[in-house]
């Protein structure tokens, strides 16, 4: 019978009609017409005809008005299963060819269909995890989730399937107090444990407190952090840049964990890598985290000066003025107040307030504790007795390794201190030997050189105007200690206005780096002019301060400071973050130079690297962006046709909290489930499943069913009789 | 050795016999001298005495000098072109133009030395006054105080215990320190009196100590221009550990 009405119709069920309004007037005008137009024929049954027509064609418009029975019923359910999967890193953890994650997997499929499945990590995801990739461990937050979700609801069981490496904060509960903390879930917790300790014990560098910075030559520490076996004891050990540093024995507490503390000084400006790292032992689970590298960046806090002078002299006493003034300098002087020609005076020893000149353990042992050693009207001869050419070749070595060499003119200097066939004339910005010239006397007024209008040294002044503009006013020299021009790389800052060399104008100031060091020769001893005959004129002494600061700091530059250098965005950078490599190329007087081809590598420490290339824009500037994908010390080296090379580093720090503890906490989780009391139960590896159940759970489900009317066969059926019955009179009664 | 030949000059000259056409000098106004400050009548000019002291600098120290004393007034921007200035009187001074002070301090500011030399040796009266209010002119903040035994003057090359010029003074020496150094100097017992000669080179005055006095004075003036030139530097640390460790210094 419910066949005829297109199924079974409720009492519950309500009535819609698709057709709007506006039909029902044609319609009504439509059923008048037909009734009108049966009413035409002549004879018996003619009203009878006409109702038949009139029921038809309004069963027929019924069924284009398309009448619904729309009914809705809630529908009882036995509750759902929801299972909770740990997708963080550590569930990546294998043992015996089977991950953590994909014994969890397991498990799961033997709770068979039906199951809401959700993955979670530091956020709660539907569905089954896709990767064991998530950063941490959020338990709490997990079944918050779910006690959000099925609010109002009863579920049969809830499932927790993880290792209990808990970073949400849940672990340091005690079972009291984690009741306290736990959500209301609306089912029972069965928490599965998965994963079991490896037989072995992870002992692991978990981190390295450094501060940040050091600074140069100053004491700085670095504290790194052991964790393990309680009561077992390993040697820690420190390198710089894969160099030994240290190694210190530890034992770690009763919390398997230590701290060792390394004090080391750092003897160049730079970026470094310091690793700590301890052995990979037989029975360590991960020996992936037993090193952990961090990139410190070593800074200069004074310049360290070494100030030799023959002679006191007005330029002696003005740069050793600015020098002793400033407190970003360490000054160390040594003046040589009287030489073998002053014994004849027949003053005693004894009355002279005079001390040895140490040569020897300034230009050895004590060499490399300065940055900038100056030379200022200083012939080595008469006091280098023993092994001169050794020391200087010191000095040379200490500018190639870093530092930096300062020549002053005088009668003692250049030439006239007999420098040109010493090591010292390999390092010079200036080329010696000039022969019988050695000085020209003449006051003159030096200019600037093309290259000193932009470079550090000589830009005195806010904007290159006015820099050109002090310089041209600052008083003349008295003279100049003659050279032959520059060497190939070096650079003229100032040069004289009349003499030449070789064609070219000889340089009065000269720039060169040398190595990873770098040089200045100043060929006057009258500077002091700058400042004192300057300051007579009432402008001050402000341009000699800044000469000799600008100097200084361009002597000393850091290796950020050169003339091809890369800088990474940032020391330490967290894994997957990208990083920016920064490259700067500029022409010995300092200009950008656009346009400079770079290439190079980036090379990880799993022997990785990735080709870095670029070209300079106009502020000869060229960025490269890499992300790295592993953790650890990454070295940056890169060229530049003709413009040198340069080198950086940066490390990946990122201690996975995940990887640094993997051994899945029992103790944890069976706090967990009894922090549920009977509503919650412990299964360990090896133990089946068998979750707890609520078999009252139940859950209402809404059902919805339409019934389109105008598809019912008993409206065709009606339509088809009165309209049969309608032509059956017509044509009976001799209608057509 | 003439009075004017300096060390550069030999080596000039040494140089010159092996190769004619050697100039080893940058001139001659880079290196040290004396300017002597002239206030006229009321200053004493006395360049035998400075000269003498230029040539014992020659003669003793690696200082490159130039035995000329140059007069000039406190004023006078020249003043800037002698980084070494001394000023000799006897009786008290006028006061100065406001002008001149104001150079005064500036040159000390800058790194000039001036060194004032009471001709009374005593120390006290017209002249010790005037120079006390024209410190308090120039230093309106610093006062005019005796040095301490351990000043850096009194071991800028010879050990010194205290001043001896042609008179002993008060026994000590005062100054305004600024910062590191001491700019300006007065010395109560006139060693310019005790250095100064005659044109023929005889002392013009007899000394109650004799030469060994002459000699103290003489100690004096080579320390007072090393101390100009290299100020603290004896107060470095490594001089002072040595000095101590020689048992020079206590």
């Amino acid at each position: 019978m419910s066949w005829w009405f297109g199924g079974p119709l409720s009492e519950q069920g309500e009535l819609f009609w698709s057709l709007s309004p506006g039909w029902i007037l044609p319609a009504a005008l439509s059923v008048l017409i037909a009734a009108a137009w049966s009413l035409r024929r002549e004879g018996p049954l003619r009203l009878v005809e006409a109702a038949c027509w009139s029921l038809a064609l309004l069963t027929a418009l019924i069924g284009v008005a398309d009448p619904v029975w729309h009914e809705a019923e809630g529908r009882t359910e036995p509750g759902r299963t929801v299972v909770l999967v740990d997708s963080s890193r550590s569930m990546g953890i294998e043992a015996q060819g089977l991950s953590r994650g994909e014994a969890a997997m397991r498990a799961v499929s033997s709770l068979g269909p039906g199951v809401d499945i959700y993955s979670f990590g530091t956020t709660i995801k539907p569905g089954p995890p896709s990767a064991w990739d998530d950063a941490g461990t959020d338990i709490g937050g997990a079944l918050e989730a779910v006690a959000d979700r099925y609010l109002g609801q009863q579920l049969r069981s809830v499932v927790l399937l993880t290792d209990g490496i808990d970073r949400g904060g849940l672990r340091t509960d005690d079972a009291g107090s984690l009741s306290s903390r736990v959500p209301s879930l609306p089912g029972p917790l069965t928490v599965v444990q998965v994963g079991e300790a490896l037989g072995g014990v992870d002992h692991a560098v978990t981190d390295i407190r450094t501060g940040g910075f050091a600074f140069l030559r100053t004491p700085f520490a670095l504290t790194a952090v052991v964790e393990g076996q309680p009561g077992h004891e390993l040697p820690v050990t420190l390198r710089r840049e894969g160099r030994l540093v240290d190694t210190q024995r530890t034992t770690l507490d009763g919390d398997g964990r230590a701290e060792v503390r390394f004090e080391v000084i750092p003897n160049a400006v730079g970026r470094f890598v310091w690793e700590v790292s301890i052995p990979d032992e037989v029975a360590d689970t991960i020996p992936g985290n037993n090193s952990h590298a961090v990139v410190v960046r070593v800074v200069r806090d004074r310049t360290r000066v070494l100030q030799v002078c023959g002679s006191p002299s007005y330029d002696q006493k003005f740069l050793r003025l600015f020098l002793k003034e400033d407190p970003s300098v360490d000054l160390v002087s040594f003046f040589i107040l009287r030489t073998h020609d002053d014994f004849a005076a027949g003053w005693s020893p004894q009355e002279l307030s005079l001390i040895a000149f140490p040569y020897e353990r300034l230009f050895t042992e004590q060499l490399e504790t300065f940055d900038v050693v100056i030379f200022q009207n200083f012939d080595f001869k008469p006091y280098f007795e023993r092994d001169p050419n050794g020391l200087l070749s010191n000095i040379v070595r200490f500018v190639r390794d870093g530092g930096a060499f300062v020549m002053v003119g005088g009668d003692r200097s250049f030439d006239l201190g007999e420098y040109a066939d010493t090591p010292i004339a390999g390092i010079l910005p200036v080329r010696l030997g000039v022969g019988a010239t050695a000085v020209t006397d003449a006051p003159f007024k030096p200019s600037l050189a093309e290259g000193g209008h932009q470079h550090p040294v000589t830009r005195i002044a806010g904007s290159l105007e006015d820099s050109a503009l002090a310089w041209s006013r600052l008083p003349e020299l008295d003279g100049m200690n003659r050279n032959r021009g520059l060497v190939e790389g070096a650079a003229a800052l100032l040069e004289h206005p009349n003499v030449t060399t070789e064609g070219r104008p000889m340089p009065v100031l000269s720039v060169r780096e040398v190595g990873e060091g770098r040089t200045m020769a100043l060929m006057t001893d009258a500077s002091w002019r700058w400042s004192f005959s300057e300051a007579g004129t009432g402008r001050g002494n402000q341009s000699y301060l800044r000469f000799w600061k600008g100097a200084l700091r361009w002597l000393v530059a850091d290796p950020d400071d050169r003339r091809m250098v890369a800088q990474p965005s940032a020391d330490n950078v967290l894994l997957g973050e990208s990083m920016r490599i920064k490259t700067v190329v500029r022409d010995a007087g300092f200009n950008p130079v656009p346009g400079a081809r770079i290439t190079g590598m980036v090379a990880a420490p799993d022997g990785a690297e990735v080709a870095i290339e670029g070209v300079t824009d106009e502020m000869g500037v060229a960025v490269s962006t890499i992300t790295p994908q592993v953790q650890g010390a990454h070295r940056v080296r890169l060229v530049s046709e003709d413009r040198g090379a340069a080198e950086t580093v940066f490390s990946v720090v990122t201690r996975d909290p995940e990887l640094a503890e993997v051994s899945p906490d029992e103790a944890f989780l069976k706090r967990l489930a009894q922090a549920y009391g009977a509503q919650g139960a412990i299964r360990l590896p090896g133990e089946a499943i068998n979750p707890l159940v609520d078999d009252s759970a139940e859950r209402v489900v809404d059902e919805q069913r339409t019934v389109a009317l105008s598809s019912m066969p008993v409206m065709a059926l009606i339509m088809g009789l009165f309209a049969g019955l309608a032509w059956w009179i017509r044509r009976r009664h001799g209608g057509r | 050795m003439p009075p004017d030949l300096t060390r550069r000059h030999l080596l000039g000259l040494g140089a010159g016999l092996l190769c004619p056409r050697v100039a080893l000098g940058f001139g001659t106004a880079s290196r040290f001298h004396v300017a002597e400050i002239d206030l006229g009548a009321h200053s004493l000019h006395r360049p035998q005495a400075w000269k003498r002291m230029l040539h014992e600098i020659i003669q003793a120290t690696s200082i490159e000098a130039d035995p000329k004393v140059v007069r000039v007034r406190p004023s006078d921007p020249n003043l800037f072109e002698h980084p070494f200035a001394v000023l000799v009187g006897r009786k008290a001074l006028p006061p100065l133009e406001d002008e001149a002070v104001h150079q005064l301090r500036r040159y000390l500011a800058y790194g000039g030395t001036l060194f004032i030399d009471d001709a009374s040796g005593s120390g006290k009266g017209g002249f010790a006054d005037s120079v006390r209010e024209l410190s308090r002119r120039i230093f309106p903040t610093r006062p005019l105080s005796p040095l301490p035994g351990d000043h850096a003057i009194y071991r800028s090359f010879f050990l010194l215990e205290r001043p001896v010029g042609r008179t002993q003074g008060n026994g000590t020496l005062e100054g305004v320190q600024v910062g590191p150094t001491a700019p300006l100097i007065f010395c109560p017992c006139d060693l310019s009196g005790a250095l100064d000669r005659s044109m023929d080179g005889r002392n013009t005055t007899p000394l109650a100590g004799g030469e060994m006095q002459r000699r103290e004075a003489v100690k004096l003036s080579i320390n007072l221009a090393l101390y100009s030139l290299t100020s603290n530097y004896k107060h470095d640390i490594a001089h002072e550990v040595e000095l101590m460790r020689e048992g020079r210094i206590e």
